[in-house]
Parts: structure tokens; C-alpha cells; sequence
């Protein structure tokens, strides 16, 4: 029958402090990667454990291995005392293993009752019980102390609600073992405080959490110890009191920021672009000049309005008012065809859903802006075809067996350096990078950044879109900050301090979370 | 997202020769196991027959193959078919000469293409949707213009032309050469090809990489329309009437052939010999099945087996099980 609150929500009464998992030489390799090295790692029950690394440092591998959506290589798991397989998500779900995603995997058409109780519906002879769950749903909700109605659709929550729908959900099935990878993400700050709230609520019921962050801040305020992983290796596990920002950023790059952001200076030429006054959607009176050999960074939170300008002046979007200067002649870009004929060339944030053919080979990827080039009116010279896929495979060192490999078949890096080196061999004046180096390791992005030296010292422009400070900091000759649609600063290179970028970029922000709080 | 590194799989640069190969021996094996089996199968007149038969699909066929490359539909062929032959059947008895009643019956398709690629890019009207609303409007116009009769066509020369062989093979399989060479260059040789492949990947890659996706897609259904036009008067040559009633579910048929032949319903994966070896495929299994006395019915469900078992272990494959 009706099933109480109580029955989905059975405190794990666990011993604190006593080992409830064991990682033993824990291992993943793909072929040609070794995504996770031999790992040696006891969690506590009743502990906050962060883990915390680069992107590609084998973050994602482990939570993989833990929730059994893939199987390992080699090693041992021991679930509180007993080997485990860990081979089938059900198999991780039924001994109390849960995950809850940085993207939302649930049901958006159906409702936020219905999602939580998805496989474990209530029903009698067969009939569901829609109002008992709704009711029981509000009941978890309200006593997890989010304001949120179960009975509405859940596609009609914020991406941040559903969030917490997600981490609602994974704690009334009896879960001991709770993993949230970059839960913050896309939350508000009072709705992170609720989340908080919710996981040191779980730790006092016993519920061991595992929390991934790249936030250093969102570590030292939960968790009790830190891991960092580096490259696949397991580099340390440090008790939060006993270690600090630096000590950690440390372990996690083994590299100085010099190594890392290496820019190279040019004398720059001619204006390649400019845009006076400029207005569109979501931005207004902006002008900026990208001369040759130099790039332009534009900092700001998201929706601050530069990816929006960017756009605009790629044909995207209607400019509203202002004009747009091609090698000081006024220009009208209506369409991203007309872009590219001018010369320029946009590498887009989702590399995913903007930037590749996945399906398609890397060499096809490669070539697609060209294929005008390498074709006579109609046939494709399939000899320069392949020259030109191989040259640019080579120079951009793109890690892929053949050119006939899947672009979908590469790692996220590599498929990055596809994104960006498509363009190199069109011949672009100017370039746009929008978060270039998203999901990127360091390694690639220190080859990122070499690339960008390439295409100044070939006489090109850049702008360079970031929302991580130190990439354009270091990076940008002219840097620019957005903030709520206008341009609020210019700043010559490293001639402000991060703070000041920090504070032009944020000021209103925080005056509008503050008033949320 | 997951931003580990991604296993690296063997590059697969020769499976589409290799499927093609599998599509191609099971064709064989069908072709011996029948002549075995049978002893009309092997027969000049019966082969000539398979062979027209298939033809008309097999050209269907790449047209459609060309849409679903793009991520997309046409369910109208079949009524495009249909309305062809009135078209040219019509144009004929009017006097017209033959060469222009046929130029006219292919831009009808290529207006029928044009209009589709018009209601997907400009409406914004799903393939399935606009393709299904012109599959039953086309069979209605066809109805009204011949008011539900059968136009019977008054030129010997026009009819003449699917009976007759050249080298001893049907006029109606060169017409499969002739359009499949060109269809093949262009699939796999040209930019536009590429383009096809490129925008049923990734519409938003395409675009922002400057491929004009619009006119890629007006060009799929274009070709799809005109591919089904060419088709209809043949049709009408074979079976000497126009009717807009003939050719019902053919569309079904064409899709299935490109299904058989590897083209992916999802879109980015197809070729120009995997359609045309399914339209064989799927000719040949009739064929058979009515030389061996199976009670036609049986055709419908073996045709549809076939298409579970084929794109099963197509799929299987492609996950590299």
C-alpha cells in the first residue's frame, strides 16, 4: 500500500568513521588512454570526501566506475566488507550507490512526483496512485525545506530546481553512497545554501558523500577531506584542515601558470575589425577595435552579453544600431556566410552542439569549411582532401588513429582542437574563440594557446570569449569586460589586477544576490 | 559531459565496402538458393522481370536515401509517383512530344522537392509532416485531374521503351545506372554530398562552418522528388496508364531498401549501392516468394523481418560488438 515517507526515507544508521568503501588498484583504461591509474582509496561513512582536478583528470572515469555505467579494468571495489562488482547501475543503485549529475537525467515531461518515484511507483492492482505520490512527493520535498510543488511538470523548473529535485530524489532510496559531480553548477547561490543544507543533513544520517567541484571555495565550506587527481593519478588525499587553496591548485596542475598561458607578443598591424556603438539583443553601445596580431578578451559573467556581440558580429543576429568597420570599410554582415566570406571564422562554446559533425570522420570535419576550396565547382579532389586533413592532424597533433576516425571517437580535447583547427587552414583574418577551453586539459590548452600564437604571428586577429579570469588575463593584449550587456572596462595586458576584473565584472551581480539571500 | 578521454576506435574506413559486400552476397545466395529451388527463376523473362521490378524502387530508393542522409523524410514519394504518370500520361494523349511531356513530369517533382524543402526551412514543419500531408493532397489532385479514372496512353513509342533491352539487359535497369553513377559521384565526390552528410550530423556545425544548410535541404527533397517524377514515367511506360492510384506504399518500400542498404534513420550515414542493393533485395524476395507459391501476404511480413534482422545486426556492428 502507501508506502510513508519514513519507508523511503530509512536513515542508514551506519557507524561513523568506518570504512563503507574501498577502492584497491581501482584501474580504467580505453584503448589508447589510461584514464584512471591504479587508485587506492577508503571512504568513511559519514564523510564529505571532494575530489577535485583538471577536466580529463579521470573525475568522470571514477564516478563511471562507482555507479557501474561502465566496467573497470582492473582492481578491486569492496563494499563494506564484501568485493563488489559494481557491473550494472542496478547492481551500484541496489547496494545504495547513487549519483546526481551536473545535467539533470530525469523525465522533463513528466512531472516532479512522477520523477521521483520513477521504477518505484506507487500503485494498487496496477493503478497508479497519482495523488498519493504527489502528496508523499510534497512530503520529502517540504521536509528537505525546498520550496518547490511537486505536482507541476518538471521541465517547468529552472535547470537549479530540477537540480535539487535530482539530489531529492537520489536520497529517498535508501542511498549510503551519494555522489554529486558538479552539483553547483548551474544553481543560484541561495539555491546551493539549500543543497548544502540538504548534504550535511545526509552526513549526520551516516550517508557517505562524494562531492566534485571545481569550485575550491564550495570544498573547504563542505568537505571534510579532499583527494585530487591529476592526470588519471590518484596525487594525494589531504584532511580540509590541514591543507589550503594553493597547496591544492598545486597538486592539481603540477605546472606554473607561466607554462601554461604562453603569450607571445606582436607589434600589432591594421584594424581587422571594428565595431562602433554597436547594439543588438542583449548588448548595447559596444565598440572595440581587433587589429592584427593581437587579441581582444572579453570577460564577463554568462548572458553578460558578449557571446550575444560576438554573434552579431558574426551575422548571427540583427544589429540593432551602429556600425560594423572590415579593414575600415563599413560592412553589413546578415548572415554567417557573409562572415565567412569577409574572413572570419567562430569556434562556438558547444563544441557538441555547435562545433562538430560527431558521427562524422575527423578528416570531413576538418575540411568542411573548405570543401569549396578543395572541390572544382562540383567533384572534391580527394587527393587534397586527405593532404589537407593529414597536414592539419600533424600540426595541431590531433591524437586520432586515422583521419577516418569518428570525430565522436576522440577525446574531448582533441575534438576541441578540431573545433579550432577547421578554420586554420581557411585562412581567416579573424578569429572567435567562445570558451575555448571548456572540458579541456591543461596539456591541450597550453596547445590551444600555442595555436593562438600561430594565428597572430600569421597576421590574424582574435577575440578571445572566457568566463575563467586567468585565461584571458594572461592572454589578452586588450581585455574587456562585460557586464549586464554594456562595456563597463578596457584594460590594457595584466594591467589591471584580478580583482578589479573581478569587481567591474561582478558589481551588480552581487548587489542582485544579495538582495536573493 | 563527460570530458575523460573518449576509447579510441578502430577507424572504420572500409565498413561501408564491407556492408556493401554482405548486402551484395546475400543477394547471390538468394539468386542460387532460388535457382536451385526453382526452375522459372532462372529464366531470361523472369530475370528481366526481377530486374524491372526493382529498377523502379532502386531509383526511389537513392532519392530517399539522400533525405535520410540530412535527418529527414519523404514519405511522398509514392504519391509523387502516382501523380507523375497522369502527368505525363496526360501530356502525351494531349499531343505533346514525349521528350517534353517527360522534361515537365521531372520539374512537377522537382516543384513537389522544392515545395517540401520550402515547408521544412521557411515553416519550420517537420519532414514527416509536410512529406505525409502531400502523400495524401498529391493522390487527391492526381483523382481530381482524371476524375478517378485510368488514362490509357496513345504512343507505342512511350511503352515501347520499358519492354525493350539493350545488350540484353531491361531499359528499365540502365535507367538504375544511369541515375546511380551520377548519384554516386555526387554523394560521395561532391561538396553537396558532404554537405548532406555534414547538416544530418550536425545542422548548427554546418551552418556555423558556412554550409548554406537551407539549400542543402531544399536540395535532398528536391532530388528525392525529381528521383520519384523519373520513376513515375517509367511506371507509366511499364504499365501504359496513368493513374494516381498506382504505386500506393511505395514510399514504404523505398525506405526500406535504403534501410537494408545501411542508410541510418538518424541521419550522417548512407550510401548511393546500399539502396540499390536493397531494392534488389527486397524485388528479389518477392519474386520468389511468388514463384514459390507463398501466399503473397507472406511478402508483407517477410519484408518486414527483414528489416528488423538487417538494421539489428547493422546496429550490432556499428557498436562495434
Amino acid at each position: 500500500m502507501t508506502s510513508t515517507a519514513q519507508d523511503l526515507h530509512p536513515a542508514p544508521v551506519l557507524e561513523p568513521g568506518r570504512t563503507i568503501l574501498e577502492l584497491r588498484g581501482l584501474e580504467k583504461r580505453y584503448p589508447g588512454t589510461h584514464a584512471l591509474k591504479p587508485v587506492n582509496l577508503a571512504f568513511k561513512s559519514g564523510e564529505i570526501h571532494a575530489i577535485v582536478g583538471e577536466n580529463g583528470a579521470g573525475k568522470s572515469t571514477l564516478i563511471k566506475l562507482l555507479t557501474g555505467v561502465m566496467p573497470r579494468t582492473s582492481g578491486e571495489v569492496i563494499w563494506e566488507g564484501q568485493p563488489a562488482a559494481l557491473a550494472t547501475p542496478h547492481e551500484a543503485m541496489a547496494l545504495g550507490i547513487n549519483a546526481v549529475h551536473q545535467e539533470v537525467v530525469l523525465c522533463r515531461h513528466l512531472t516532479v512526483a512522477a520523477n521521483m518515484f520513477l521504477g518505484e511507483e506507487n500503485s494498487r492492482f496496477g493503478i497508479l496512485q497519482q495523488r498519493a505520490m504527489v502528496k508523499e512527493a510534497q512530503k520529502i520535498i517540504d521536509d528537505l525545506g525546498f520550496d518547490l510543488p511537486a505536482h507541476v511538470t518538471l521541465g517547468d523548473l529552472t535547470i537549479g530546481q530540477q537540480q535539487l529535485i535530482a539530489a531529492a530524489r537520489a536520497t529517498v532510496r535508501g542511498t549510503k553512497f551519494l555522489i554529486f559531480d558538479e552539483p553547483t553548477a548551474y544553481l543560484t547561490r541561495k539555491e546551493a545554501d539549500q543543497l548544502f543544507t540538504l548534504i550535511r543533513r545526509l552526513k549526520t544520517e551516516g550517508v557517505t558523500i562524494i562531492y566534485i567541484s571545481h569550485r575550491m571555495e564550495e570544498v573547504f565550506e563542505l568537505a571534510d577531506r579532499v583527494s585530487v587527481l591529476r592526470d588519471g593519478t590518484l596525487v594525494g588525499t589531504r584532511n580540509i584542515a590541514e591543507t589550503n587553496d594553493a597547496e591544492l591548485v598545486k597538486m592539481m596542475i603540477n605546472r606554473s601558470i607561466e607554462q601554461v598561458y604562453h603569450k607571445e607578443h606582436f607589434t600589432p598591424g591594421a584594424a581587422i575589425i571594428e565595431a562602433r556603438n554597436l547594439s543588438g539583443k542583449g548588448f548595447e553601445n559596444v565598440s572595440m577595435t581587433v587589429r592584427a596580431g593581437e587579441i581582444v578578451g572579453l570577460y564577463g559573467l554568462i548572458g553578460a552579453g558578449r557571446s550575444e556581440f560576438v554573434t552579431t558580429l558574426y551575422g548571427r543576429h540583427r544589429k540593432s544600431a551602429g556600425q560594423i568597420l572590415w579593414e575600415g570599410k563599413p560592412v553589413q554582415v546578415n548572415s554567417e556566410h557573409d562572415a565567412i566570406k569577409l574572413g572570419m571564422a567562430l569556434a562556438p562554446e558547444s563544441r557538441r552542439d555547435q562545433g562538430l559533425c560527431l558521427n562524422l570522420p575527423v578528416g570531413l570535419n576538418l575540411n568542411l569549411p573548405i570543401y569549396k576550396r578543395i572541390s572544382n565547382n562540383l567533384l572534391i579532389s580527394s587527393a587534397q582532401e586527405k593532404t589537407q586533413a593529414d597536414r592539419q592532424i600533424a600540426d595541431l597533433r590531433i591524437k586520432t588513429p586515422t583521419r577516418g576516425a569518428l570525430a565522436s571517437s576522440l577525446s574531448g580535447g582533441n575534438q576541441q582542437k578540431i573545433v579550432i583547427g577547421k578554420w586554420l587552414a581557411h585562412g581567416a583574418k579573424l578569429f572567435i574563440f567562445d570558451e575555448p577551453t571548456v572540458g579541456v586539459d591543461v596539456g591541450t590548452k597550453a596547445e590551444i594557446y600555442r595555436l593562438f600564437g600561430a594565428l597572430l604571428s600569421k597576421g590574424a586577429g582574435i577575440i578571445l570569449i572566457s568566463s575563467y579570469l586567468p585565461e584571458v588575463y594572461e592572454l589578452a593584449d586588450t581585455l574587456h569586460v562585460f557586464r549586464r550587456g554594456k562595456l563597463v572596462a578596457s584594460h590594457g595586458f595584466r594591467a589591471a589586477s584580478h580583482e578589479d576584473v573581478l569587481t567591474q565584472a561582478l558589481a551588480e551581480k552581487q548587489e542582485k544576490l544579495g538582495g536573493q539571500i | 559531459m563527460s570530458t575523460e578521454a573518449i576509447a579510441v576506435e578502430k577507424p572504420k574506413r572500409n565498413y561501408n565496402v564491407l556492408f556493401g559486400l554482405t548486402l551484395l552476397a546475400l543477394l547471390v545466395l538468394l539468386w542460387i538458393v532460388l535457382s536451385v529451388a526453382t526452375p522459372s527463376f532462372a529464366s531470361g523473362n523472369n530475370l528481366a522481370n526481377l530486374l524491372r521490378q526493382g529498377s523502379m524502387i532502386a531509383i526511389m530508393a537513392v532519392g530517399q536515401t539522400f533525405v535520410i542522409i540530412t535527418g529527414g523524410i519523404d514519405l511522398s514519394v509514392g504519391a509523387v509517383v502516382g501523380f507523375a504518370t497522369v502527368v505525363v500520361a496526360m501530356m502525351i494523349n494531349a499531343g505533346f512530344p514525349i521528350w517534353l511531356a517527360i522534361l515537365v513530369t521531372l520539374l512537377v517533382g522537382v516543384a513537389i522537392g522544392m515545395f517540401h524543402g520550402f515547408g521544412i526551412v521557411k515553416m519550420g514543419l517537420p519532414p514527416f509532416i509536410i512529406t505525409l500531408a502531400t502523400l495524401t493532397s498529391l493522390r487527391g489532385i492526381g483523382l481530381l485531374m482524371t476524375n478517378g479514372n485510368s488514362i490509357n496512353i496513345n504512343s507505342d513509342t512511350f511503352t515501347a521503351f520499358s519492354r525493350n533491352s539493350f545488350i540484353g539487359i531491361p531499359n528499365l535497369f540502365w535507367m538504375v545506372i544511369l541515375v546511380g553513377i551520377p548519384a554516386y559521384i555526387f554523394l560521395h565526390h561532391s561538396r553537396w554530398g558532404r554537405y548532406l552528410f555534414s547538416v544530418g550530423s550536425n545542422a548548427e556545425a554546418s551552418r556555423l562552418s558556412g554550409v548554406n544548410v537551407q539549400r542543402t535541404i531544399y536540395m535532398a527533397y528536391t532530388l528525392s522528388g525529381l528521383c520519384a517524377a523519373f520513376v513515375g514515367v517509367l511506371l507509366a511506360a511499364r504499365i501504359g496508364i496513368g493513374n494516381p492510384t498506382q504505386a500506393e506504399g511505395w514510399e514504404l518500400q523505398a525506405i526500406a531498401s535504403s534501410v537494408i542498404g545501411g542508410t541510418s534513420l538518424f541521419g550522417a550515414v548512407g550510401s548511393v549501392h546500399g539502396p540499390l542493393l536493397g531494392a534488389f533485395i527486397l524485388a528479389t524476395i518477392n519474386n520468389g516468394a511468388n514463384l514459390l507459391n507463398v501466399n503473397s501476404f507472406w511478402q508483407r511480413i517477410i519484408t518486414g523481418a527483414l528489416i528488423i534482422i538487417i538494421v539489428y545486426f547493422d546496429g550490432l556492428r556499428r557498436r562495434g560488438k
